[in-house]
């Protein structure tokens, strides 16, 4: 019987939400035949057959959150037990048959036999877990050097039972599960209550333990700073006739990643994260941009690899195909992974002004407000220009404020002059 | 089989009644299931009869007669009469030893209700076996079995074993005069324990070893100790040698090895022991019948609860792929025992402790430093010479020390290894250790009696902390 357990496709994901199965117990499956979708960090894997066999037992429903490492599925796999090991090697054998003489085979052995692996928990502790129907290679040890405890362990079976009460469907409605009396009282109080208790869980819970650690770890700090668009517009308008042929949707994005890829490049640390371990400012002479988008899961960041090295157009597809990618959640983990620095458009949906949160351990994110006519004043005369905010938050323990002001300056003289932009791209 | 035959029905049967048998059977009385235990031959098995307990009885008796020799150092004057061993008096005593064990297994089983039943048994079926004993045929039927058929010596077929030139391990306990000259194929640890025991009996003993050094399965810094003895025992080793033919000339043993360094020879002695290896007894008690997948050596594959491919046969012991060792055996049999029981048992540790009862003996459990560092650990070790230890001093035993192993990060201990007088004595303060998941600290911080060899694990613990108190810190 072979365990499958949740392998940790993204990278170091803890858990992942079971989207689909793509099969039912009893099936015969072929070797890397998929079997289950699962929604990991951001992304949905599709995970396939290890070995040809039949499915066996499923552990999970659909909509159920499985932490890495816990077994999902077994299969009975073709050829029944795997072959057995031996001490004495065939070889031994022969060389024995055929006159040559071998040591003892194999009857003394320092190493460990195979049947079981070292799990750092006393024999009680392991004879315990089986008691309570744990698999202890999935607790996790809070003694000395990482020691399961028996609290562990009860600690694992209630978080455990939790995970699977599975409250709601997939449609937030109450899944009348009568199995445990514990979710009757539960399903029963939801019921009674003005209240609606969704378990955080899937991309939402990713997003909150993602922002709490950037913003635990990274002192933020905003500024914000507003940008005069006409003449970018007009630049953008005069190019409209030349992508329609290329049959791409020019938006301003393609040329605000490029202006903020040059002012990267002068501006060195805000391209930049620090290694908390071991103690080092890594500077990235690379520029992965990563666009933060809007989908129906949640917030999701595709990011456009060496960004420096496209053209607009070439980034202006890249974007579209990202988004597109994002909204239908087919993204990969290599997708959504690597950024330098973060770019957070929110105007089309509208805003003044925020404080948008570093996506770590990048240094810093720059947000992009609402474009709009505004009255403003030149050469002391009202006049009205189309004009829009963008918020950079900022790393403070990177970047000064100085710092942090040079390089939005820089980034409104070539979004405000086009023409500079143009001349400065490589 | 007769039409209309009746068979006995029992909840369990074992087949054998080796150390993993009879412990089996005994779990299983005390959890109160009926069990049936077959045995062809005596309870207790090879371990009993023929392999630890005589083999150890053999060791203790030459290490007190080469210990005479010793004695005039600590002022003790023997009679000027010379000292003999009688091995046919050495027989007797053995036998009360086995005989003892024996009668203690049967009483054991009889008060946990099992019923032994001497024969060989055979699956018939997935849930019958047939059982001969002296020319009857009786027939079991059960819901469950222990399949715990054991292991016999591999013997070569260019060798015939005769018992009186050429022996197997068993026939050369059996013995009733200690031989003048002994060839002994193989350097593992049988071929060891029972060479050192014969050459301090004063037989010229020749081992002959394919592997370029004796007890090449142990780590090789734990048998320079061993090896260097041996010398001194007057024992010749040759490594690298394999033997291509065996005859008896004139009431001797005449061996043609061959070597790439020394080319061929003829090594000629009295007898000849051949402990090349073991093979399990899996060959004719029927386990196609019962559907029992054997692996291409011989081996039955089981799994953590000791179970074969068919769910509701078990097997333990030698038969299974791993080290052919007593208490291997003793522990699948009780987890055999309490998963048919019901109770939720498992074989859940990697660690089966080894000893070797050579001169100084050698025991550890856990990685080597070899195989930490091939598993990825960083390893630190920590060594203690027992040069430096009251006790052995005192003993006049000082040869050997004592290794821990452990991981750099956590300093959780990773293995345990000692050479040195008693060490199969001392090892089972590693094994805990090890399935306790102990830091060395705890080794370290534990107050150790003195003077006591096992001091030697809180100074090689001390040494990893680079705080040992009787040894010089690196």
């Amino acid at each position: 019987m072979l365990e499958f357990k949740l392998p940790d496709v993204g990278e170091g994901m803890h858990e992942g939400e079971i989207i689909q199965w793509l099969i039912k117990e009893g099936d015969a499956v072929t070797q890397d035949q998929p079997i289950v979708e699962v929604q990991t960090d951001k992304v949905n894997a599709e995970l396939t057959a290890p070995a040809a066999g039949v499915v066996k037992k499923i552990f999970f429903s659909e909509g159920d959150i499985v932490e890495v490492g816990t077994t999902i599925f077994t299969i009975q796999v073709e050829n029944g037990m795997p072959a057995p090991e031996t001490d004495m090697g065939e070889e031994e054998i022969q060389a024995a048959q055929s006159g040559d003489v071998k040591v003892n085979a194999g009857h003394i052995t320092s190493k460990p036999h195979l049947e079981a692996v070292r799990v750092l928990a006393t024999p009680f502790v392991r004879q315990m877990a089986r008691e309570m129907k744990i698999d202890i290679e999935q607790v996790k040890g809070s003694g000395p050097a990482g020691r399961i405890t028996e609290s562990d362990l009860k600690q694992f079976k209630e978080n455990h039972s939790i995970t699977r009460e599975n409250v709601y469907n997939n449609d937030n409605k109450i899944l009348q599960d009568k199995a445990t009396m514990k979710n009757a009282d539960r399903a029963k109080r939801l019921e009674n209550e003005w209240e609606e208790r969704i378990l955080l869980k899937g991309i939402r819970k990713k997003i909150a333990e993602h922002m709490v650690k950037s913003v635990s770890t990274i002192p933020h700090v905003t500024h914000v700073d507003e940008l005069e668009m006409d003449r970018l517009k007009e630049f953008k308008n005069q190019l409209k006739a030349y992508s329609d042929v290329k049959d791409i949707k020019l938006t301003f994005l393609p040329f605000f990643v490029k202006a903020i890829v040059i002012a990267l490049k002068e501006f060195k640390t805000l391209n930049a994260s620090i290694d908390e371990k071991t103690n080092e400012i890594i500077l990235k002479n690379y520029y992965h941009i990563g666009i933060a988008t809007n989908t129906k899961e949640g917030l999701i960041v595709p990011v456009i690899k060496h960004a420096d090295q496209k053209t607009i157009f070439q980034l202006a597809d890249e974007i579209r195909k990202l988004a597109t990618q994002a909204r239908e959640g087919k993204l990969s983990i290599d997708q959504i992974t690597g950024s330098t620095f973060t770019i957070s458009n929110v105007g089309p949906i509208g805003g003044l002004h925020a404080t948008p949160i570093i996506n770590y351990p990048e240094a810093a994110i720059l947000a992009l407000h609402k474009m709009e006519h505004r009255m403003v004043v030149r050469d002391l005369e009202g006049v009205i220009r189309l004009m829009m905010n963008m918020s950079l938050s900022f790393d403070h323990r990177l970047i000064d404020g100085v710092t942090a002001v040079h390089f939005t300056n820089r980034i409104k003289e070539l979004l405000e002059n086009p023409i500079r932009l143009v001349v400065e791209m490589r | 089989m007769v039409v209309g035959e009746v068979a006995v029905e029992t909840d369990i049967i074992i087949m054998g009644g080796g150390p993993g048998g009879y412990a089996a059977a005994i779990r299983l009385g005390q959890l109160g299931k009926s069990v049936v235990l077959v045995e062809r031959d005596r309870l207790g098995g090879v371990c009993l009869n023929r392999g630890c307990i005589p083999s150890k009885a053999l060791i203790h008796a030459a290490n007190q007669y080469q210990r005479l020799n010793d004695l005039g150092k600590m002022g003790i004057r023997l009679s000027q009469e010379r000292t003999t061993m009688d091995l046919g008096i050495w027989q007797d005593w053995k036998e009360g030893i086995t005989s003892q064990l024996n009668q203690g297994i049967a009483h054991l089983c009889k008060e946990n209700g099992v019923t032994v039943v001497k024969g060989q048994a055979t699956f018939l079926s997935d849930d019958r076996i047939g059982v001969e004993t002296d020319g009857d045929f009786e027939t079991y039927k059960f819901e469950q079995a222990i399949i715990a058929t054991g292991s016999r010596p591999y013997i070569p077929s260019f060798i015939k074993v005769d018992g009186e030139y050429i022996l197997d391990s068993t026939a050369s306990l059996l013995l009733q005069e200690v031989p003048s000259s002994l060839s002994i194929i193989g350097g593992g640890y049988i071929g060891i324990e029972l060479g050192m025991a014969f050459a301090k009996l004063g037989t010229k003993v020749t081992i002959i070893e394919m592997a370029s050094r004796i007890l090449p399965q142990v780590a090789e810094n734990l048998v320079k100790e061993v090896t260097r003895n041996a010398k001194k025992l007057g024992m010749n080793i040759k490594t690298s040698s394999k033997v291509e033919k065996a005859s008896v000339v004139d009431g001797h043993v005449h061996l043609q090895i061959s070597s790439k360094k020394q080319g061929s020879e003829v090594v000629v002695s009295e007898k000849t022991l051949v402990t090349i290896g073991r093979i399990p007894n899996t060959e004719e008690i029927g386990l196609n019948r019962a559907g029992v997948t054997v692996g291409e050596k011989g081996y039955i594959a089981v799994d953590m609860e000791c179970r074969t491919n068919v769910p509701h046969i078990f097997a333990i012991g030698d038969i299974t792929p791993g080290p052919a060792l007593a208490h291997r055996a003793s522990k699948q049999g009780i987890v055999a025992a309490e998963v048919i029981g019901g109770l939720p048992s498992a074989i859940d540790s990697p660690y089966v402790p080894y000893v070797i009862f050579s001169e100084p003996q050698i025991a550890g459990v856990g990685l080597s430093r070899e195989e930490a560092e091939q598993q990825g650990y960083s390893v630190k070790t920590g060594k203690f010479p027992f040069s430096a230890n009251g006790r052995a001093l005192a003993m006049d035993e000082t040869e050997g020390f004592a290794e821990v192993i452990v991981d750099a990060e956590s300093h959780i201990l990773l293995g345990m290894h000692m050479v040195c007088a008693d060490a199969s004595n001392l090892i089972g303060e590693g094994v805990l250790a090890l399935e306790l998941a102990a830091r060395v600290e705890d080794i370290a911080l534990s107050v150790h009696p003195h003077p006591t060899l096992a001091e030697g694990w809180m100074e090689a613990a001390e040494a990893v902390l680079g705080h040992a108190i009787h040894i010089v810190n690196k």
